[in-house]
């Protein structure tokens, strides 16, 4: 007999053996436990999908809220609740500014943002917060006038250039401080806005290097020391 | 037990897709389906009835809870319960601590052996499965799902994600091993 035929043999032997089957009991308890598995299998899925669901739901909500509120901030007053979160988007802005140019921007940019705040709270009545505001606007232009001061030596071609875009910004708010000193009579906000004026002179002295002149005696636009800027 | 033709394997498709959704109908139906020839599978294997019991159940919660894991791109839901049960078995063989089986081909085996005087009409059943349990884990597969689970090359192929002619090689190889074991325990 030839292997072929001895193996086709064997494999005939092999299909003709009897399947063992499990019992009727073994089944019954197999479909038993596989039945609770699927039922459990069931209930997890059901339960974690509304979860999943309530979390995103959540997640994005809270997104469009701290994106809204960003958003609506950007234009908030000080007498806003939005006003803090104005700050914090402020200081963020702040902290990506790294160039020395950049750095000027971001200043005289805020101390543009704190004056015409400063209008809207006088116009408002609500005197301490334009103080606020203007010293805020003032703080600006000091820290401007820092950073033009620190290229003084190290490139003191950028420094010039720099000290020019300073000057050009402080004269233009001069010139509106002093429009708004004419038209209010408060004697709060006249001293304000004329302190006001006086320290952005200082400002720009300070960029410079030079001494600090003395404050302004706050009798109108005359007596600032109206700074032109250079072309 | 009734074969499993390609018919069982595209009935499958729209049970699954109504357990998948939950309903225990169509699970039992799948579990009826199949619960029998995997535990001959793991039976044949194993040779130990509780074994046997256990590790079809297993299989079988094994398939239909995790069914997430199953994609139906071109393997049958039938192939992937087998593997299931394949890779238990292999699990349970490690839980055992059993050592590998030597492949008989590199067996020492008696070098007066006479195959052709095997009289296979009267082996019985019992030393048919110990015989198949000495073969090599590839081996005991492919005879067991040629033999016991009447499978085509085709199906056997696709369970053990092999070729056709691979499958068909191994056979032959099985075969002659098994012939080799059982004349070696006629003979001691």
């Amino acid at each position: 007999m030839s292997e072929m035929e001895r193996l086709e043999r064997l494999a005939e032997r092999l299909r003709a053996v009897d399947p063992v089957m499990p019992s009727p009991g073994a089944k019954i308890r197999g479909w038993n436990l596989v039945l609770a598995a699927v039922e459990q299998s069931a209930t997890a899925r059901k339960r974690t999908h509304p979860v999943r669901r309530l979390v995103l739901a959540a997640v994005a909500a809270a997104v469009l809220l701290v994106a809204g509120a960003v958003a609506a901030s950007a234009d908030s007053l000080p007498d806003s609740a939005l006003y803090p979160l104005k700050g914090v988007v402020e200081n963020v802005r702040g902290a990506l500014a790294f160039s020395p140019s950049d750095k000027l921007a971001y200043h005289l940019d805020l101390a543009r943002t704190r004056l015409t705040e400063a209008e809207a709270m006088i116009a408002r009545h609500r005197l301490d917060l334009a103080g606020q505001a203007l010293s805020g606007m003032n703080d600006q232009l000091n820290e401007a006038a820092l950073v033009v001061q620190s290229e003084q030596q190290s490139d003191p071609a950028l420094a010039a250039s720099l000290e020019n875009r300073l000057v050009q910004a402080i004269a233009t708010h001069d010139q509106q401080l002093a429009g708004l000193q004419g038209q209010v009579t408060n004697p709060t906000a006249v001293a304000a806005i004329t302190q006001a004026r006086d320290r952005a002179a200082q400002a720009l002295q300070t960029s410079s290097g030079k001494p600090s002149a003395s404050p302004g005696n706050g009798k109108g636009p005359s007596n600032s020391p109206h700074p032109t800027p250079k072309h | 037990m009734q074969p499993l033709g390609k018919a069982a394997s595209d009935d499958d498709r729209p049970l699954i897709e109504r357990v998948r959704r939950g309903d225990q109908d169509a699970a039992r139906i799948l579990f009826e389906r199949y619960f029998d020839r995997i535990y001959n599978y793991v039976y044949a294997r194993l040779g130990r009835a509780e074994d046997a019991e256990d590790l079809a159940i297993d299989t079988m919660t094994r398939s239909l809870t995790r069914l997430d894991l199953f994609q139906d791109q071109g393997v049958a839901f039938s192939s992937w319960v087998y593997r299931i049960a394949h890779n238990a078995t292999i699990d349970h063989y490690r839980r055992q601590g059993k050592a590998t089986v030597v492949p008989l081909e590199s067996a020492t085996m008696p070098v007066s052996a006479d195959p052709s005087e095997l009289a296979v009409e009267q082996l019985s059943n019992e030393d048919l499965h110990e015989a198949l349990r000495a073969l090599t884990d590839e081996q005991q597969q492919v005879l067991i799902l040629r033999f016991f689970q009447d499978l085509t090359a085709a199906q056997a192929a696709q369970i053990m994600g092999k070729s056709v002619g691979a499958v068909q090689a191994l056979q032959h190889r099985a075969l002659g091993s098994l012939e080799r074991a059982l004349h070696g325990r006629t003979t001691n």
